[in-house]
């Protein structure tokens, strides 16, 4: 095709995706052993060639809205730029126009896939901040919802990062069972997803009658499920390959990222909040906290593997000590909490998850902030993914475990 | 071991261990519900549909204050009725519902004994070809479903 | 009965193969594999067109139809066009010379075979003809002016390039056995021998469906289409009818790979063990029954694969094809020729090798078992405390 066939548009446009290229390098060998051709020299085959992919934000296995800017030599990644924000809504901003309990609701939608952890959170703080002692009754059943939500939570992961695998059928085995469990949530607080399920100072509810007798069943029978999908995944060997020393992060690095969670767990630390500085009642209760040494995103899948194995522990033994009671502290109906500065954190399915709230003595917060896992989990990425192909990347996406809510917020 | 790790490698059963699994799942109980036939019946905290009773409302406004989202809407004027008494009498009681959470701090923040503005309903086909219609309750909307196109109440759980 | 001429009986068959190939894959297969991985994944599949869902075909037809027909601007307009069609033509060609049964008998004097064409170099016919689907995917990769279809395209390439070599290998030992390329021949022979290709040719036989489900990118080999990496890959840009195309291409091609298979190691048309006295029940089924069973139970097997495995990663498949299937497929050429040699000119060192694989493949099955065994509860003990509990209990 001559140039005179070509439309103004056409030409302006070849024009600058030469310019783009010119200034990408393209043709230039990047990696430093290789000489760099003369220049006019047209590219060899062998050296590399960098092209721009943009991954997302619509792309099946980005789990949302996540936008990467990848800079790849054929199917392998010189740099993974995660650009986010296209889900964000401004909810730290949303809770200092409004009063504190007013606040709970908007936290369901932040890490949308574990509402109840997120109204732990946020509960917890504003409970601390009001120096309110909640009531033991009131401490179990937020366990048991708790656990129950990151039963769910790390369903919908193994579930998702299967399906990002090619592996299809563990999705359907894993919402089988959170279905389950959104069943739970729906007896106890009418809804499914947005659970809104805490108050400042305790609990909406009371449980009602026979939901704890049916989730000790449900409890009983979960180790069998969970071995289902192990007997898919866990010594499959196409799942190891695409799994065993994929995106490995070091002890150090994840300390230096500030990760938590099954990422810092699967790289030998271990450091779990439900342990390290317990709330609720986690002191008193007997679990471990599943910890792997080499980092990667094998390591990963078994220590979630084995967390939701802890969790059945955790809910068997919290169902045993239910004891009728008070469900909610004594808090005042207007909240106003002395003007200061706090923090307070618990360890959500996907790490810590923390609301800084300065008061200034009004009902409402001058300012939250909220620390949300996934999104500093994510920075991670782009070390993780440099070197990798393209299908690890995804496999990356998925054992990071972001839910794009919380990323953007 | 290494002897162990080659049979492994060339038997191939971690895979056939996989195909066993789906292949027992097969057969097995399937939990699919078949919508329009089949239903799933809320449970009864369920959060479904606004319902309100005019009667029992004192119309307080609690219910608008306390919603993160500012999407109930309330007007209402004194009044004197046959006794010479001063009642208020509601000129306006409007929820979006296409904006709501179904967060049932409303619900909550009613102060009559039962409540007089509930979510408790177990409704949760509200799909509609006009948003802004049919998903926009009134006061008639609100104390009688029947009349709103889309809208159909499964039950209303009882307020006590 | 003039009218029953041999050519015209070929035409007939030519167009049966063209209408009803298309019809099987759009209403048979599809929906099996639909239902069957619904079933595997503990739901019901579509069940609403039709009975029991039967028409999903029909409809998934009609909507691909009506769907428009979107060309990406700046896409190479006539290789995007040309690209589908190259997928399904040679998918269809191939199926010539596949045997479906013996003679039938259709009035008096009359009866024909179940194959368009028995030529003498089936066997390879078919391989070349198959490879050229590959271009099909990549031209469509490539017009589509898509980074994502190219990588497609690309991957597509490389697999199918690497997997021609152990699937032509693994054919190879089945040739020494047969010492023909015309399948019909081959077919014959395992009657003759009674002995099905099979067993002494378990390794050729898995070299050849794991260098088939590569082929027609299949998990666990669906790399060029990846739609968690690669969005739908080669076929992204496509729509409408030249999406039902490549959907066609596809399945034609699992087809073919399943009734070669059926030809070469699984005795074709013929019942299982018929020559033993004691079966001899199994001739009343039809033969082109038989046949039509055993492709079902290989497409059956795709569908199985695919709802079970997780995907390769490219290099990974790559490397599987050419460290472990190629030099494979090689020492079994050596182990199929010693055979043969150890009774020249009879066919007892076959039977004996099949006995081998079998008592081979049994103790390994169980060895491996016993190690696995082992290998859970070492894991169980290694575990946290209280977890070992829980995965014991279940």
């Amino acid at each position: 095709m001559t140039d005179e066939k070509l439309s103004q548009a056409e030409r302006d446009e070849a024009a600058y995706f030469a310019e783009r290229a010119a200034a990408a390098g393209v043709g230039r060998p990047l990696s430093q052993g290789d000489t760099p051709p003369a220049p006019g020299e047209p590219p060899t085959l062998f050296d590399v060639q960098e092209m721009e992919l943009n991954f997302g934000p619509q792309h099946p296995s980005t789990h949302g809205v996540l936008r990467i800017v990848l800079k790849v030599d054929g199917e392998k990644i010189l740099e993974a730029i995660p650009d986010v924000g296209f889900l964000h809504r401004g909810t730290e901003k949303l809770f200092e126009t409004e009063t504190y309990p007013m606040g709970i609701p908007h936290t369901d939608r932040m890490d949308y896939v574990a509402a109840a952890t997120n109204n732990h959170a946020f509960c917890l703080t504003i409970e601390k901040l009001l120096d309110v002692e909640v009531p033991r009754r009131a401490q179990l059943v937020r366990v048991i919802l708790d656990e129950l939500q990151r039963l769910s939570s790390h369903l919908v992961w193994l579930g998702t990062s299967g399906i990002d695998l090619g592996a299809v059928t563990p999705f359907w085995y894993a919402f089988r069972e959170r279905e389950q469990i959104l069943d739970f949530f729906e007896e106890y607080c009418g809804a499914r997803l947005t659970l809104n399920c805490m108050r400042i100072g305790g609990l909406p509810f009371d449980l009602t009658t026979g939901w704890v007798e049916r989730l000790l069943e449900f409890v009983d029978d979960l180790p069998a499920r969970i071995d289902d999908y192990e007997q898919l995944l866990t010594d499959n060997r196409i799942w190891k390959r695409r799994t065993v020393g994929i995106g490995v992060l070091t002890a150090a690095e994840c300390v230096e990222y500030g990760l938590t969670g099954p990422l810092i767990r699967a790289s030998g630390i271990e450091w779990d909040l439900r342990r390290a500085q317990p709330y609720e009642c986690y002191d008193e209760l007997d679990f471990a906290v599943p910890t792997r040494q080499n980092g990667d995103t094998y390591d990963r899948y078994i220590v979630r593997v084995q967390e939701m194995r802890q969790s059945v522990r955790i809910l068997r033994q919290c169902l045993d000590r239910l004891e009728p009671g008070e469900i909610r502290g004594k808090v005042p109906r207007v909240i106003k909490p002395p003007a200061e500065e706090i923090y307070a954190s618990i360890e959500s399915p996907k790490g810590e998850l923390g609301f800084y709230c300065v008061s200034n003595g009004s009902n409402r917060p001058y300012r939250m902030h909220c620390r949300p896992p996934s999104f500093i989990n994510l920075q991670a990425l782009p070390k993780m993914a440099k070197g990798h192909l393209i299908s690890d990347l995804v496999a990356l996406i998925g054992t990071i475990d972001i839910v794009l809510g919380e990323v953007d917020r | 071991m290494a002897l162990k790790k080659w049979l492994d490698k060339l038997t191939l059963l971690d895979l056939f261990d996989g195909l066993g699994v789906t292949g027992r799942h097969l057969f097995g109980k399937k939990v699919t519900i078949q919508y329009p036939e089949q239903k799933k019946i809320p449970s009864d905290r369920f959060r479904g549909m606004f319902r309100l009773d005019e009667e029992r409302c004192i119309k307080c406004t609690l219910c608008a204050i306390e919603c993160p989202i500012n999407i109930i809407y309330i007007d209402w004027h004194n009044e004197k009725n046959e006794a010479g008494k001063g009642i208020k009498v509601l000129d306006r009681f409007d929820v979006d519902l296409k904006r709501c959470m179904f967060c049932q701090l409303c619900e909550e923040a009613c102060p009559t004994v039962p409540k007089s503005i509930w979510l408790t309903t177990k409704t949760y086909e509200m799909a509609s070809y006009d948003r802004n219609d049919s998903l926009y309750l009134d006061i008639r909307k609100l104390t009688d479903w029947q009349e709103a196109p889309n809208v159909k109440p499964f039950t209303v759980m009882e307020q006590g | 009965m003039k009218i029953l001429t041999p050519t015209f009986l070929t035409y007939v068959k030519v167009l049966l193969i063209v209408a009803v190939v298309p019809a099987i894959v759009g209403f048979v297969i599809v929906l099996a594999e639909r239902r069957i991985m619904g079933f595997m994944q503990v739901r019901l599949g579509p069940n609403r067109v039709g009975p029991k869902g039967t028409l999903q075909g029909l409809a998934d037809l009609l909507k691909l139809v009506t769907k428009e027909d979107v060309t990406p601007a700046r896409a190479e307009k006539f290789v995007h066009f040309l690209a589908p069609v190259l997928a399904v033509i040679p998918a269809l060609t191939a199926l010539a010379v596949i045997p479906m049964g013996p003679s039938i008998r259709l009035a008096r004097h009359v009866s024909t075979p179940l194959w368009v064409a028995d030529i003498n170099i089936g066997l390879l016919f078919l391989l070349a003809i198959t490879s050229i689907g590959v271009y099909g995917i990549i031209l469509g990769g490539w017009a589509s002016n898509n980074k994502y279809s190219m990588l497609g395209g690309l991957r597509s390439a490389a697999q199918l390039v690497s997997y021609e070599v152990p699937m032509g290998l693994s054919l190879v030992a089945v040739l020494l056995m047969t010492r023909s390329l015309s399948l019909v021949e081959i077919v014959m022979r395992q009657d003759r021998m009674q002995l099905w290709f099979v067993f002494p040719g378990l390794l050729s036989f898995f070299l050849y469906f794991v260098s088939g489900v590569a082929e027609t990118n299949r998990n666990p080999f669906d790399l060029p289409e990846a739609e968690s990496e690669l969005v739908s890959g080669f076929n992204t840009e496509y729509s409408g009818v030249k999406f039902a195309f490549f959907f066609l291409g596809e399945y034609a091609a699992m087809i073919i790979i399943s009734c070669v298979a059926v030809t070469v190691f699984f005795g074709g048309w013929l019942p299982p063990f018929g020559h033993v006295k004691a079966l001899s029940f199994l001739h009343i089924v039809p033969p082109f029954l038989w046949f039509l069973a055993k492709v079902g139970f290989f497409i059956f097997c795709y569908i199985w694969f695919r709802s079970t495995f997780p995907r390769y990663r490219f290099d990974q498949l790559m490397a599987l094809g050419w460290k472990w299937m190629i030099p494979l497929s090689l020492v079994n050429i050596v182990i199929v020729a010693l055979a043969i040699l150890w009774t020249p000119g009879r066919t007892d060192g076959l039977v004996r090798l099949g006995w081998l694989f079998g008592a081979l493949f049994l103790l390994m099955f169980f060895l491996a078992k016993l190690r696995q065994a082992l290998a859970r509860r070492d894991r169980l003990a290694s575990e946290p405390a209280g977890t070992r509990q829980s995965a014991l209990k279940a």
